[in-house]
Protein backbone atom coordinates (compact mmCIF):
# COMPACT_ATOMS: atom_id res chain seq x y z
CA UNK A 1 0.00 0.00 0.00
CA UNK A 2 1.49 3.48 -1.10
CA UNK A 3 3.05 5.28 2.03
CA UNK A 4 1.25 8.97 2.44
CA UNK A 5 4.10 10.81 1.55
CA UNK A 6 4.00 8.80 -2.08
CA UNK A 7 0.18 10.08 -2.08
CA UNK A 8 1.10 13.37 -1.26
CA UNK A 9 4.13 13.78 -3.67
CA UNK A 10 1.89 12.42 -7.07
CA UNK A 11 -1.05 14.84 -5.59
CA UNK A 12 1.34 17.51 -5.26
CA UNK A 13 2.68 16.84 -9.32
CA UNK A 14 -0.92 16.60 -10.80
CA UNK A 15 -2.10 19.65 -9.27
CA UNK A 16 1.40 21.46 -10.74
CA UNK A 17 1.05 20.21 -14.03
CA UNK A 18 -2.87 20.84 -14.20
CA UNK A 19 -2.27 24.54 -14.07
CA UNK A 20 1.26 24.30 -16.73
CA UNK A 21 -0.31 21.72 -19.05
CA UNK A 22 -3.13 22.19 -21.01
CA UNK A 23 -3.45 18.43 -22.39
CA UNK A 24 -2.79 17.07 -18.69
CA UNK A 25 -5.49 16.08 -17.32
CA UNK A 26 -5.30 14.37 -13.62
CA UNK A 27 -6.31 11.21 -14.69
CA UNK A 28 -3.15 10.55 -17.35
CA UNK A 29 -0.82 12.13 -14.49
CA UNK A 30 -0.22 8.36 -13.21
CA UNK A 31 3.53 6.65 -12.42
CA UNK A 32 3.54 5.45 -16.05
CA UNK A 33 3.13 7.92 -17.94
CA UNK A 34 6.21 9.32 -19.69
CA UNK A 35 7.24 13.12 -18.70
CA UNK A 36 7.88 13.64 -22.78
CA UNK A 37 3.97 12.48 -23.07
CA UNK A 38 2.71 14.67 -20.83
CA UNK A 39 4.51 17.79 -21.97
CA UNK A 40 6.97 17.92 -19.47
CA UNK A 41 10.22 19.83 -20.67
CA UNK A 42 13.63 20.54 -18.65
CA UNK A 43 11.90 23.54 -17.63
CA UNK A 44 9.39 22.56 -16.40
CA UNK A 45 10.68 19.91 -14.45
CA UNK A 46 13.11 22.61 -12.36
CA UNK A 47 9.80 24.54 -11.69
CA UNK A 48 8.13 20.63 -10.36
CA UNK A 49 11.45 20.18 -8.40
CA UNK A 50 11.22 23.65 -6.72
CA UNK A 51 7.71 23.32 -5.60
CA UNK A 52 8.23 20.03 -4.08
CA UNK A 53 11.32 21.74 -2.24
CA UNK A 54 9.11 24.78 -0.92
CA UNK A 55 6.00 22.78 -0.18
CA UNK A 56 8.12 19.91 1.55
CA UNK A 57 11.02 21.83 2.63
CA UNK A 58 12.97 18.88 1.26
CA UNK A 59 16.05 20.16 -0.70
CA UNK A 60 16.72 17.74 -4.02
CA UNK A 61 20.22 17.93 -5.21
CA UNK A 62 20.67 19.59 -8.70
CA UNK A 63 22.25 16.52 -9.94
CA UNK A 64 19.79 14.12 -10.25
CA UNK A 65 18.94 11.90 -13.00
CA UNK A 66 16.24 13.27 -15.35
CA UNK A 67 13.33 10.40 -15.11
CA UNK A 68 11.71 9.26 -17.56
CA UNK A 69 8.25 8.58 -15.87
CA UNK A 70 6.20 10.22 -13.02
CA UNK A 71 6.66 6.94 -11.34
CA UNK A 72 10.67 7.78 -11.60
CA UNK A 73 10.29 10.76 -10.40
CA UNK A 74 8.32 9.57 -7.62
CA UNK A 75 11.04 6.60 -6.28
CA UNK A 76 13.45 9.86 -6.80
CA UNK A 77 11.56 12.01 -4.39
CA UNK A 78 11.17 8.91 -1.80
CA UNK A 79 14.70 7.90 -1.81
CA UNK A 80 15.41 11.98 -1.26
CA UNK A 81 13.26 11.88 1.85
CA UNK A 82 14.52 8.95 3.19
CA UNK A 83 18.08 9.87 3.18
CA UNK A 84 17.36 13.24 4.32
CA UNK A 85 15.33 11.55 7.07
CA UNK A 86 18.20 9.33 8.51
CA UNK A 87 20.82 12.73 8.53
CA UNK B 1 11.07 47.44 -59.15
CA UNK B 2 7.51 48.61 -58.34
CA UNK B 3 6.81 49.01 -53.98
CA UNK B 4 4.30 47.05 -52.71
CA UNK B 5 1.43 48.40 -50.91
CA UNK B 6 0.31 47.57 -47.03
CA UNK B 7 -2.91 47.11 -45.63
CA UNK B 8 -4.16 46.95 -42.50
CA UNK B 9 -6.44 44.26 -41.95
CA UNK B 10 -6.87 43.39 -38.43
CA UNK B 11 -6.96 45.06 -35.06
CA UNK B 12 -6.95 43.86 -31.17
CA UNK B 13 -5.82 45.62 -27.89
CA UNK B 14 -6.41 45.39 -24.06
CA UNK B 15 -9.34 47.79 -23.81
CA UNK B 16 -8.30 49.43 -20.80
CA UNK B 17 -11.76 50.74 -20.10
CA UNK B 18 -13.23 46.80 -19.44
CA UNK B 19 -14.55 44.23 -21.83
CA UNK B 20 -15.27 45.76 -24.65
CA UNK B 21 -13.74 45.32 -28.56
CA UNK B 22 -12.03 47.96 -30.43
CA UNK B 23 -15.04 49.70 -31.41
CA UNK B 24 -15.75 50.00 -27.96
CA UNK B 25 -12.54 51.51 -27.55
CA UNK B 26 -12.34 53.96 -29.94
CA UNK B 27 -16.05 54.93 -29.20
CA UNK B 28 -15.01 55.92 -25.82
CA UNK B 29 -11.79 57.61 -27.08
CA UNK B 30 -14.07 59.55 -29.72
CA UNK B 31 -15.94 60.67 -26.41
CA UNK B 32 -13.38 61.84 -24.71
CA UNK B 33 -13.63 59.72 -21.90
CA UNK B 34 -10.47 59.28 -19.70
CA UNK B 35 -9.41 55.78 -18.40
CA UNK B 36 -7.16 57.11 -15.59
CA UNK B 37 -8.40 56.14 -12.25
CA UNK B 38 -6.44 56.50 -8.38
CA UNK B 39 -5.19 53.39 -7.64
CA UNK B 40 -3.15 52.18 -4.89
CA UNK B 41 -0.80 49.66 -5.82
CA UNK B 42 -0.62 46.08 -4.22
CA UNK B 43 2.58 44.39 -2.86
CA UNK B 44 4.57 47.35 -2.24
CA UNK B 45 6.55 48.21 0.68
CA UNK B 46 5.27 51.19 1.39
CA UNK B 47 2.10 52.89 0.63
CA UNK B 48 1.84 54.17 -3.03
CA UNK B 49 -1.28 55.74 -4.68
CA UNK B 50 -1.41 57.59 -7.86
CA UNK B 51 -3.17 58.10 -10.87
CA UNK B 52 -2.82 55.32 -13.44
CA UNK B 53 -4.22 53.25 -16.30
CA UNK B 54 -4.38 49.68 -15.06
CA UNK B 55 -6.23 46.70 -17.31
CA UNK B 56 -7.42 45.47 -13.76
CA UNK B 57 -10.78 43.96 -15.44
CA UNK B 58 -8.21 41.79 -17.63
CA UNK B 59 -7.35 38.06 -16.35
CA UNK B 60 -4.82 36.43 -18.01
CA UNK B 61 -6.02 33.22 -16.45
CA UNK B 62 -9.56 33.63 -18.30
CA UNK B 63 -8.01 34.49 -21.23
CA UNK B 64 -5.51 32.72 -22.05
CA UNK B 65 -5.88 29.41 -19.92
CA UNK B 66 -3.74 28.32 -16.64
CA UNK B 67 -0.46 26.71 -19.17
CA UNK B 68 -0.11 29.80 -21.78
CA UNK B 69 -0.68 32.35 -18.83
CA UNK B 70 1.48 30.86 -16.05
CA UNK B 71 4.11 30.64 -19.05
CA UNK B 72 4.45 34.35 -19.53
CA UNK B 73 5.14 37.81 -17.85
CA UNK B 74 2.26 40.23 -17.98
CA UNK B 75 3.40 42.10 -20.84
CA UNK B 76 3.46 38.83 -22.82
CA UNK B 77 -0.16 38.20 -21.19
CA UNK B 78 -1.36 41.47 -22.93
CA UNK B 79 0.75 41.03 -26.02
CA UNK B 80 -1.01 37.29 -27.20
CA UNK B 81 -4.54 38.40 -26.09
CA UNK B 82 -4.44 41.32 -28.53
CA UNK B 83 -2.27 39.68 -31.17
CA UNK B 84 -5.02 36.89 -30.71
CA UNK B 85 -7.87 39.17 -31.10
CA UNK B 86 -6.00 41.27 -34.01
CA UNK B 87 -5.68 37.78 -35.94
CA UNK B 88 -9.12 36.63 -35.82
CA UNK B 89 -10.59 40.11 -36.63
CA UNK B 90 -8.34 39.79 -39.64
CA UNK B 91 -10.41 36.65 -40.33
CA UNK B 92 -6.83 34.24 -41.28
CA UNK B 93 -7.15 30.65 -39.99
CA UNK B 94 -6.34 30.05 -36.46
CA UNK B 95 -2.89 28.96 -36.84
CA UNK B 96 -0.99 29.36 -40.09
CA UNK B 97 2.04 27.66 -40.27
CA UNK B 98 3.36 30.23 -42.55
CA UNK B 99 7.01 31.43 -42.97
CA UNK B 100 6.44 33.87 -45.30
CA UNK B 101 4.30 35.95 -42.21
CA UNK B 102 6.12 37.32 -38.91
CA UNK B 103 5.63 38.83 -35.66
CA UNK B 104 6.98 42.84 -34.92
CA UNK B 105 6.96 43.53 -31.40
CA UNK B 106 7.61 46.74 -29.30
CA UNK B 107 8.12 46.89 -25.55
CA UNK B 108 9.74 49.20 -23.61
CA UNK B 109 11.45 47.05 -20.73
CA UNK B 110 9.73 43.86 -21.30
CA UNK B 111 9.29 41.25 -18.10
CA UNK B 112 10.16 43.90 -15.52
CA UNK B 113 7.85 42.43 -12.90
CA UNK B 114 9.24 38.85 -13.56
CA UNK B 115 12.80 40.57 -12.43
CA UNK B 116 11.53 42.61 -9.83
CA UNK B 117 9.89 39.53 -8.55
CA UNK B 118 12.87 37.91 -8.73
CA UNK B 119 14.69 40.66 -6.67
CA UNK B 120 12.16 40.50 -4.21
CA UNK B 121 12.55 36.83 -3.59
CA UNK B 122 16.75 37.23 -3.33
CA UNK B 123 16.84 40.20 -1.41
CA UNK B 124 14.14 40.46 0.98
CA UNK B 125 12.88 36.81 0.94
CA UNK B 126 16.61 35.82 1.23
CA UNK B 127 15.51 32.56 -0.80
CA UNK B 128 18.24 31.13 -2.54
CA UNK B 129 16.93 30.68 -5.86
CA UNK B 130 14.17 32.31 -8.33
CA UNK B 131 11.81 30.62 -10.54
CA UNK B 132 13.79 28.44 -13.66
CA UNK B 133 11.37 30.50 -16.07
CA UNK B 134 12.64 33.58 -15.00
CA UNK B 135 14.81 34.72 -17.92
CA UNK B 136 12.20 33.52 -20.75
CA UNK B 137 9.35 35.02 -18.95
CA UNK B 138 11.50 38.33 -18.73
CA UNK B 139 13.38 38.71 -21.90
CA UNK B 140 12.04 41.01 -24.19
CA UNK B 141 11.66 39.12 -26.84
CA UNK B 142 9.54 36.50 -25.01
CA UNK B 143 6.24 38.22 -26.09
CA UNK B 144 6.96 37.94 -29.98
CA UNK B 145 8.09 34.66 -30.11
CA UNK B 146 4.82 33.27 -28.23
CA UNK B 147 2.86 35.05 -30.53
CA UNK B 148 4.91 33.40 -32.91
CA UNK B 149 4.09 29.76 -31.01
CA UNK B 150 0.56 30.87 -30.62
CA UNK B 151 -0.46 31.97 -34.55
CA UNK B 152 2.13 29.56 -36.40
CA UNK B 153 4.26 32.46 -37.65
CA UNK B 154 7.76 31.05 -39.25
CA UNK B 155 8.95 34.47 -40.82
CA UNK B 156 11.16 37.12 -39.15
CA UNK B 157 10.24 37.33 -35.37
CA UNK B 158 11.73 40.83 -33.93
CA UNK B 159 11.59 42.98 -31.11
CA UNK B 160 12.03 47.11 -31.02
CA UNK B 161 12.96 47.98 -27.74
CA UNK B 162 13.08 51.88 -28.22
CA UNK B 163 11.88 53.62 -25.28
CA UNK B 164 8.39 55.15 -26.27
CA UNK B 165 8.85 54.78 -29.43
CA UNK B 166 9.41 50.76 -29.47
CA UNK B 167 5.72 50.13 -31.16
CA UNK B 168 5.71 52.54 -33.90
CA UNK B 169 9.73 51.10 -34.61
CA UNK B 170 8.27 47.50 -34.96
CA UNK B 171 5.05 49.12 -36.83
CA UNK B 172 7.58 50.94 -39.44
CA UNK B 173 10.38 47.99 -39.62
CA UNK B 174 7.78 45.50 -40.31
CA UNK B 175 5.74 47.63 -43.18
CA UNK B 176 8.92 48.07 -44.98
CA UNK B 177 9.68 44.26 -45.13
CA UNK B 178 6.09 43.55 -46.81
CA UNK B 179 6.29 46.96 -49.14
CA UNK B 180 10.25 45.43 -49.92
CA UNK B 181 8.87 41.99 -50.47
CA UNK B 182 10.38 40.02 -47.67
CA UNK B 183 6.79 39.03 -46.39
CA UNK B 184 3.69 39.06 -47.18
CA UNK B 185 2.16 39.30 -43.43
CA UNK B 186 2.91 40.64 -40.44
CA UNK B 187 1.72 40.79 -37.02
CA UNK B 188 2.61 44.01 -35.50
CA UNK B 189 2.24 45.69 -32.04
CA UNK B 190 3.38 46.25 -28.58
CA UNK B 191 3.28 45.78 -24.96
CA UNK B 192 3.89 47.10 -21.21
CA UNK B 193 3.28 46.19 -17.70
CA UNK B 194 5.12 48.72 -16.23
CA UNK B 195 2.90 49.31 -13.11
CA UNK B 196 5.21 48.07 -10.66
CA UNK B 197 6.56 49.62 -7.07
CA UNK B 198 9.88 49.62 -8.41
CA UNK B 199 9.25 51.18 -11.99
CA UNK B 200 6.87 53.25 -10.74
CA UNK B 201 9.37 55.01 -7.90
CA UNK B 202 12.01 55.34 -11.00
CA UNK B 203 9.32 57.18 -13.18
CA UNK B 204 8.61 59.46 -9.94
CA UNK B 205 12.19 60.30 -9.36
CA UNK B 206 12.44 61.58 -12.53
CA UNK B 207 9.70 64.23 -12.01
CA UNK B 208 7.86 63.74 -14.47
CA UNK B 209 4.06 62.01 -13.63
CA UNK B 210 1.16 63.87 -12.74
CA UNK B 211 -0.12 63.92 -9.41
CA UNK B 212 -4.08 63.85 -8.11
CA UNK B 213 -6.24 62.12 -6.27
CA UNK B 214 -9.70 60.27 -6.17
CA UNK B 215 -11.24 63.10 -7.41
CA UNK B 216 -9.02 64.68 -9.96
CA UNK B 217 -6.90 62.01 -11.13
CA UNK B 218 -9.59 61.57 -14.42
CA UNK B 219 -7.88 64.84 -15.69
CA UNK B 220 -5.03 64.20 -14.40
CA UNK B 221 -3.38 63.86 -18.02
CA UNK B 222 -3.90 67.09 -20.05
CA UNK B 223 -1.54 67.49 -22.95
CA UNK B 224 -1.26 71.01 -24.32
CA UNK B 225 -3.19 72.75 -21.60
CA UNK B 226 -1.80 75.82 -20.23
CA UNK B 227 -1.36 73.32 -16.49
CA UNK B 228 -0.33 70.72 -17.72
CA UNK B 229 1.83 68.63 -15.55
CA UNK B 230 3.14 65.18 -16.25
CA UNK B 231 2.27 62.14 -17.89
CA UNK B 232 0.24 59.30 -16.32
CA UNK B 233 1.84 55.75 -16.80
CA UNK B 234 -0.27 53.01 -18.09
CA UNK B 235 -0.13 49.17 -18.96
CA UNK B 236 -1.82 47.66 -21.73
CA UNK B 237 -1.02 46.23 -25.40
CA UNK B 238 -2.16 46.50 -28.60
CA UNK B 239 -1.72 44.67 -31.79
CA UNK B 240 -2.15 44.88 -36.06
CA UNK B 241 -2.30 42.98 -38.67
CA UNK B 242 -0.67 44.38 -41.68
CA UNK B 243 0.17 42.30 -44.88
CA UNK B 244 0.52 43.15 -48.75
CA UNK B 245 -2.41 44.69 -50.24
CA UNK B 246 -2.72 41.68 -53.48
CA UNK B 247 -2.37 39.21 -50.16
CA UNK B 248 -5.22 41.03 -48.50
CA UNK B 249 -7.62 41.65 -51.65
CA UNK B 250 -7.12 38.23 -52.76
CA UNK B 251 -7.77 36.65 -49.32
CA UNK B 252 -11.19 39.06 -49.35
CA UNK B 253 -9.88 40.99 -46.14
CA UNK B 254 -11.67 44.04 -45.09
CA UNK B 255 -9.05 47.14 -45.61
CA UNK B 256 -9.41 49.39 -42.54
CA UNK B 257 -6.18 51.47 -44.12
CA UNK B 258 -3.21 51.61 -45.53
CA UNK B 259 0.40 52.33 -44.14
CA UNK B 260 1.67 54.54 -46.14
CA UNK B 261 5.40 55.75 -44.88
CA UNK B 262 7.26 55.44 -42.15
CA UNK B 263 10.19 57.80 -40.71
CA UNK B 264 13.23 57.10 -38.04
CA UNK B 265 15.40 59.52 -37.17
CA UNK B 266 17.49 60.38 -33.72
CA UNK B 267 17.79 63.76 -32.08
CA UNK B 268 21.58 63.29 -31.62
CA UNK B 269 21.43 65.44 -28.78
CA UNK B 270 20.03 64.39 -25.19
CA UNK B 271 19.36 61.32 -23.68
CA UNK B 272 16.02 62.79 -22.30
CA UNK B 273 15.14 66.55 -23.48
CA UNK B 274 13.36 66.18 -26.99
CA UNK B 275 14.93 67.95 -29.76
CA UNK B 276 12.46 69.48 -32.61
CA UNK B 277 14.89 69.22 -35.48
CA UNK B 278 15.55 65.67 -34.84
CA UNK B 279 11.50 65.13 -34.59
CA UNK B 280 10.68 67.71 -38.13
CA UNK B 281 13.07 65.32 -39.91
CA UNK B 282 11.17 62.47 -38.97
CA UNK B 283 7.52 63.75 -39.59
CA UNK B 284 9.20 65.32 -43.06
CA UNK B 285 10.86 61.66 -43.65
CA UNK B 286 7.62 60.09 -43.23
CA UNK B 287 6.09 62.22 -45.60
CA UNK B 288 8.52 62.20 -48.07
CA UNK B 289 8.39 58.06 -47.69
CA UNK B 290 4.58 58.30 -48.23
CA UNK B 291 4.65 60.50 -51.00
CA UNK B 292 1.69 62.32 -49.34
CA UNK B 293 1.72 65.90 -49.48
CA UNK B 294 1.72 68.06 -46.11
CA UNK B 295 -1.57 69.64 -47.57
CA UNK B 296 -3.12 65.76 -48.09
CA UNK B 297 -3.01 65.32 -44.29
CA UNK B 298 -6.03 66.18 -42.12
CA UNK B 299 -4.99 64.37 -38.55
CA UNK B 300 -2.05 64.37 -36.22
CA UNK B 301 -2.05 61.87 -33.47
CA UNK B 302 0.87 63.41 -31.46
CA UNK B 303 3.24 62.23 -29.08
CA UNK B 304 2.71 64.59 -26.34
CA UNK B 305 2.56 63.31 -23.02
CA UNK B 306 1.67 66.25 -20.67
CA UNK B 307 4.69 67.36 -19.79
CA UNK B 308 5.58 70.68 -19.40
CA UNK B 309 8.61 70.59 -22.22
CA UNK B 310 8.07 68.14 -24.90
CA UNK B 311 4.30 69.13 -25.46
CA UNK B 312 5.73 72.52 -27.00
CA UNK B 313 8.33 70.76 -28.65
CA UNK B 314 6.07 68.24 -30.66
CA UNK B 315 4.17 71.14 -31.44
CA UNK B 316 7.12 73.27 -33.06
CA UNK B 317 8.01 70.72 -34.69
CA UNK B 318 4.82 70.19 -36.36
CA UNK B 319 4.56 73.75 -37.57
CA UNK B 320 8.36 73.76 -38.85
CA UNK B 321 7.33 70.91 -40.94
CA UNK B 322 3.52 72.45 -42.63
CA UNK B 323 4.57 75.66 -41.99
CA UNK B 324 1.11 77.62 -42.83
CA UNK B 325 -0.94 74.19 -43.02
CA UNK B 326 -0.56 73.67 -39.49
CA UNK B 327 -2.86 75.95 -38.31
CA UNK B 328 -5.95 73.84 -40.46
CA UNK B 329 -4.03 70.47 -39.10
CA UNK B 330 -6.45 68.83 -36.58
CA UNK B 331 -3.99 67.43 -33.71
CA UNK B 332 -5.07 65.33 -30.73
CA UNK B 333 -3.13 63.52 -27.75
CA UNK B 334 -5.58 60.67 -26.86
CA UNK B 335 -2.78 59.85 -23.85
CA UNK B 336 -4.68 62.38 -22.28
CA UNK B 337 -7.17 59.30 -22.01
CA UNK B 338 -5.83 56.12 -22.41
CA UNK B 339 -2.61 57.35 -20.34
CA UNK B 340 1.31 56.95 -21.38
CA UNK B 341 1.97 52.63 -22.03
CA UNK B 342 5.23 53.82 -22.92
CA UNK B 343 6.79 50.85 -24.88
CA UNK B 344 2.69 50.00 -26.07
CA UNK B 345 1.75 53.62 -26.45
CA UNK B 346 2.05 54.05 -30.53
CA UNK B 347 0.59 50.83 -30.69
CA UNK B 348 -2.57 52.48 -29.19
CA UNK B 349 -1.83 55.27 -31.06
CA UNK B 350 -1.44 53.47 -34.45
CA UNK B 351 -4.56 51.63 -33.83
CA UNK B 352 -6.58 55.03 -32.96
CA UNK B 353 -5.33 56.86 -36.01
CA UNK B 354 -6.24 53.63 -37.83
CA UNK B 355 -10.02 53.28 -37.00
CA UNK B 356 -9.97 57.51 -37.31
CA UNK B 357 -9.30 57.20 -41.20
CA UNK B 358 -11.99 54.11 -41.45
CA UNK B 359 -14.45 56.05 -39.57
CA UNK B 360 -13.37 59.57 -40.61
CA UNK B 361 -13.77 60.84 -37.35
CA UNK B 362 -10.55 62.46 -35.67
CA UNK B 363 -10.30 62.03 -31.69
CA UNK B 364 -9.56 64.39 -28.94
CA UNK B 365 -7.41 65.89 -26.50
CA UNK B 366 -9.68 64.99 -23.25
CA UNK B 367 -9.39 67.33 -19.96
CA UNK B 368 -8.63 70.76 -21.52
CA UNK B 369 -9.84 73.87 -21.79
CA UNK B 370 -7.23 76.10 -21.99
CA UNK B 371 -4.53 75.67 -24.82
CA UNK B 372 -0.87 76.54 -23.56
CA UNK B 373 0.33 80.03 -25.18
CA UNK B 374 3.28 77.24 -25.85
CA UNK B 375 1.47 74.92 -27.85
CA UNK B 376 -1.05 77.05 -30.14
CA UNK B 377 -0.79 77.19 -33.45
CA UNK B 378 -2.47 73.89 -34.77
CA UNK B 379 -6.43 72.84 -35.06
CA UNK B 380 -6.26 71.34 -31.40
CA UNK B 381 -9.16 69.07 -31.20
CA UNK B 382 -10.62 69.25 -27.75
CA UNK B 383 -12.72 67.43 -25.20
CA UNK B 384 -15.08 65.62 -27.70
CA UNK B 385 -14.07 64.41 -30.97
CA UNK B 386 -15.11 65.26 -34.89
CA UNK B 387 -17.47 62.56 -36.51
CA UNK B 388 -18.18 62.75 -40.27
CA UNK B 389 -15.19 64.64 -41.05
CA UNK B 390 -12.96 63.98 -44.17
CA UNK B 391 -9.37 62.39 -43.30
CA UNK B 392 -7.76 61.56 -46.21
CA UNK B 393 -4.45 61.00 -44.79
CA UNK B 394 -2.67 60.83 -41.01
CA UNK B 395 0.09 60.89 -38.79
CA UNK B 396 1.03 59.20 -35.70
CA UNK B 397 4.10 60.78 -34.06
CA UNK B 398 5.99 58.95 -31.48
CA UNK B 399 9.38 60.60 -29.75
CA UNK B 400 11.30 58.78 -27.23
CA UNK B 401 13.67 58.77 -24.71
CA UNK B 402 16.93 58.90 -26.06
CA UNK B 403 16.12 60.86 -29.03
CA UNK B 404 15.11 58.16 -31.03
CA UNK B 405 11.84 59.75 -33.66
CA UNK B 406 9.52 57.81 -35.23
CA UNK B 407 6.45 59.24 -37.23
CA UNK B 408 3.93 56.41 -39.24
CA UNK B 409 2.15 57.71 -42.40
CA UNK B 410 -1.56 56.21 -42.72
CA UNK B 411 -4.00 56.92 -46.16
CA UNK B 412 -7.71 56.22 -45.91
CA UNK B 413 -8.81 53.54 -48.35
CA UNK B 414 -11.45 55.42 -49.85
CA UNK B 415 -8.73 58.62 -50.49
CA UNK B 416 -6.05 55.65 -52.16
Amino acid sequence: MPHDNDMNDLALIQNFLKDRVASASVDKIVPDATLTELGIDSLMLVELIFEFEDKTGITVPSDIPLPNTVGELLQQLKDIRSQQATK
Amino acid sequence: MKKRRVAITGLGLINPYGEGDVEDFFARIMRGESAVRYHTLSNSPRPLALPLVACSHFNPIAVLGPPLANAMDRFSHFAVASALSAWQDSGLAKHSNRDDYGVSWGTGSGGSLTIERGYQTLYFENKEKVSPLSIVLAMNNSAASHIAMQLGLGGPCITSTVACASSSVAIGEAFRRIREGAVNLMLVGGSEAPLSYGVIRAWQAMRVLSEGDATTAYRACRPFSANRAGLTLAEGGAALVIEDWEHALARNARIYAEIAGYGNTCDRTHIARPDSGGQARAIAAALADSGLHPHEIDYVNAHDTSTVEGDAIEIQSIKTVFGEHAGKLAVSATKSMHGHSLGAASAIEALITTLALYHQAIPPTANVTEIGADCAGVDHVLIKGRSNVPVRAALSNSFAFGGSNAVLAFRSVTSS
